[in-house]
């Protein structure tokens, strides 16, 4: 008798392990004001670092537009804002939504048809249009003066489809990489000509980096939107709702000079 | 030229060619730059004390975690792929090919994602990881554990079980003893090559108090536009590995080659 506990008890030491583990973290979820959330008394929201001014890393915290928005969005809802630092393919695949891994994703993320069918937008809550950055005097102005020349591009974003549309047949090598910080340093050790992202955050990174510029802007016309998971339509309301009283009480404004020393309607 | 000279003729080659190299490329770097991006002492001082109490023990854990449920994980699959019961070595056996044969990057997006998408469950951020560093892990060990139960010698099962002992018994408290001592050493190794993987978990998404020691050296190059930072998680992840290499040639030394009781008689 003795022989087989011990027997079963070896065999049972791994699963056990895993049970306990499982037990131990799951459960969590809960509602804050009639809305689901998936961690009791916070609004989990997933992003992808760094995206200067939108969001990024400022010493032991993450700061930025997205995040102010997010702050005050939680304040709302009564709870805090957690920030979840994620790859960008798997939040705008609807992936970290549908696993449950945040609330909402605010990540600098133009509203498009094919984001569209993997998760639930908010309304739009800013302006873009994608720019080419360069070293200054280099004399890049468009996709011609890049022919045979390497034009870095985020992975996932609306910057290299539009550059997969129309740089490549116009005979551009496209370089892929993983976050915008990479990509940028990429410029600035000169692996790659010129980097094509939303014009927000090269006109931010321009202001710090003398040494590039912005050579020119392609008017595309997209919106940025907040994600939520497909059929959350209480989440998706309460985002909109708490926009709009941003936008009426001018705190969105106040925000829109914090970050971008300018007001939404010069641009 | 006698034997002798022309060995040193050979050896003075050697060393000249190496000088050369050297040589070059201490004068090809271009040294200011290498000063300014790999040594910026303020820079490295800004990583302190985060990179250590946040970076390296998160790193540590999500390895322990990793290594804890791969061992356990192993022992049962070892103990199968030995099993006399055809269908346990099947599987096994399809296990250990499948898991050492994908690389841990797939793995980790099937845990974190896949997972959660196909059995609607949200998995606490620690287990994904140790899930996914476990069935890394363990389809290495387990065939490192079935070398090392092989290794122990047939007297030693004989005799325990002319004393009585089942083949269960015997098993437990004589073979798996002796052949965690054989095996040591390689598992040393797994546990250097898993505290390497772990910087994958990045791919789940993590809030700035989860990051790992790769994860915070990428956001650290970006935030500080230099490659300091980097070089500190790497000394970091060198402080938790080559204690370790020493202590698996020190093990090696110990156990390496010699089996216990190779005479059938006591260890």
């Amino acid at each position: 008798m003795a022989r087989r506990t011990t027997t079963r008890a070896v065999a049972l030491i791994p699963a056990l392990a895993l049970a306990t583990a499982v037990a131990g973290c799951g459960g969590g979820g809960g509602e804050a004001q009639g809305v689901p959330i998936v961690n009791e008394g916070t609004l989990t929201t997933c992003t992808h670092l760094p995206y200067e001014p939108f969001q990024f890393r400022d010493g032991r915290e993450i700061v930025g537009f997205d995040v102010d928005l997010g702050k005050a969005i939680a304040r709302d809802l009564g709870v805090e804002q957690q920030i979840i630092d994620t790859p960008f393919e798997t939040i705008q695949s609807g992936q970290d939504l549908n696993a449950g891994k945040c609330d909402m994703a605010a990540a600098g993320m133009t509203i498009n048809e094919v984001r569209e069918e993997n998760f639930d937008f908010s309304d739009p809550y800013f302006d873009a249009t994608q720019a080419l950055l360069v070293p200054k005097g280099s004399g890049i102005a468009g996709f011609e003066q890049l022919r045979g020349k390497r034009l870095g591009i985020q992975n996932a974003t609306t910057g290299a489809e539009y550059a997969e549309a129309n740089a490549k047949p116009a005979g551009v090598e496209l370089v892929g990489f993983e976050d915008l910080g990479l990509l940028l340093e990429a410029l600035k050790t000169q692996q790659i000509d010129a980097v094509i992202n939303d014009n927000g955050v090269l006109y931010d990174y321009v202001k710090r980096n003398p040494e590039l510029e912005v050579s020119t802007e392609f008017d595309t016309g997209e919106q940025y939107g907040i994600g939520v998971r497909t059929g959350n339509t209480q989440m998706r309301e309460f985002i909109n709702q708490s926009l709009q009283k941003l936008k009426e009480s001018g705190e969105y404004d106040k925000l829109y000079q914090k970050w971008f020393d300018k007001l939404p309607d010069e641009n | 030229m006698s034997k002798r000279q022309k060995a040193r003729v050979t050896r003075g080659i050697q060393y000249a060619v190496l000088l050369v190299v050297v040589l070059l490329l201490a004068l090809v770097a271009d040294w200011p730059a290498i000063i300014d991006g790999f040594f910026n002492l303020e820079v490295a001082a800004a990583q302190f004390p985060d990179v250590i109490t946040v970076a390296l023990l998160n790193t540590a854990l999500y390895t322990a975690l990793g290594f804890a449920l791969g061992l356990g994980l192993a022992l049962v699959l070892a103990l199968m792929r030995l099993s006399s019961v055809g269908p346990y070595r099947w599987i096994s056996g399809a296990y250990i090919e499948f898991f050492r044969g994908l690389p841990a990057l797939l793995v980790f997006l099937a845990v974190g994602i896949g997972v959660p998408t196909a059995f609607e469950v949200v998995l606490d951020r620690n287990v994904s990881i140790m899930i996914a560093l476990g069935l890394v892990g363990s389809a290495y060990m387990a065939e490192t554990i079935r070398a090392g139960i092989k290794a122990v010698p047939k007297g030693q099962i004989e005799a325990a079980r002319s004393l009585g002992m089942s083949p269960t018994r015997t098993m437990i408290t004589v073979v798996i003893p002796q052949a965690f001592r054989i095996i040591l050493p390689p598992l040393t190794n797994e546990l250097i090559l898993l505290t390497k993987d772990s910087s994958l978990a990045f791919l789940l998404g993590s809030t700035l108090d989860q990051q790992e020691l790769a994860q915070f050296g990428r956001q650290a190059l970006t935030d500080f536009k230099s490659m300091t930072p980097v070089l500190v998680v790497g000394l970091c992840y060198l402080i938790i590995t080559i204690p370790l290499s020493v202590l698996q040639q020190r093990l090696e030394r110990r156990f390496g080659g010699a089996v216990p009781g190779g005479q059938g008689g006591g260890a």
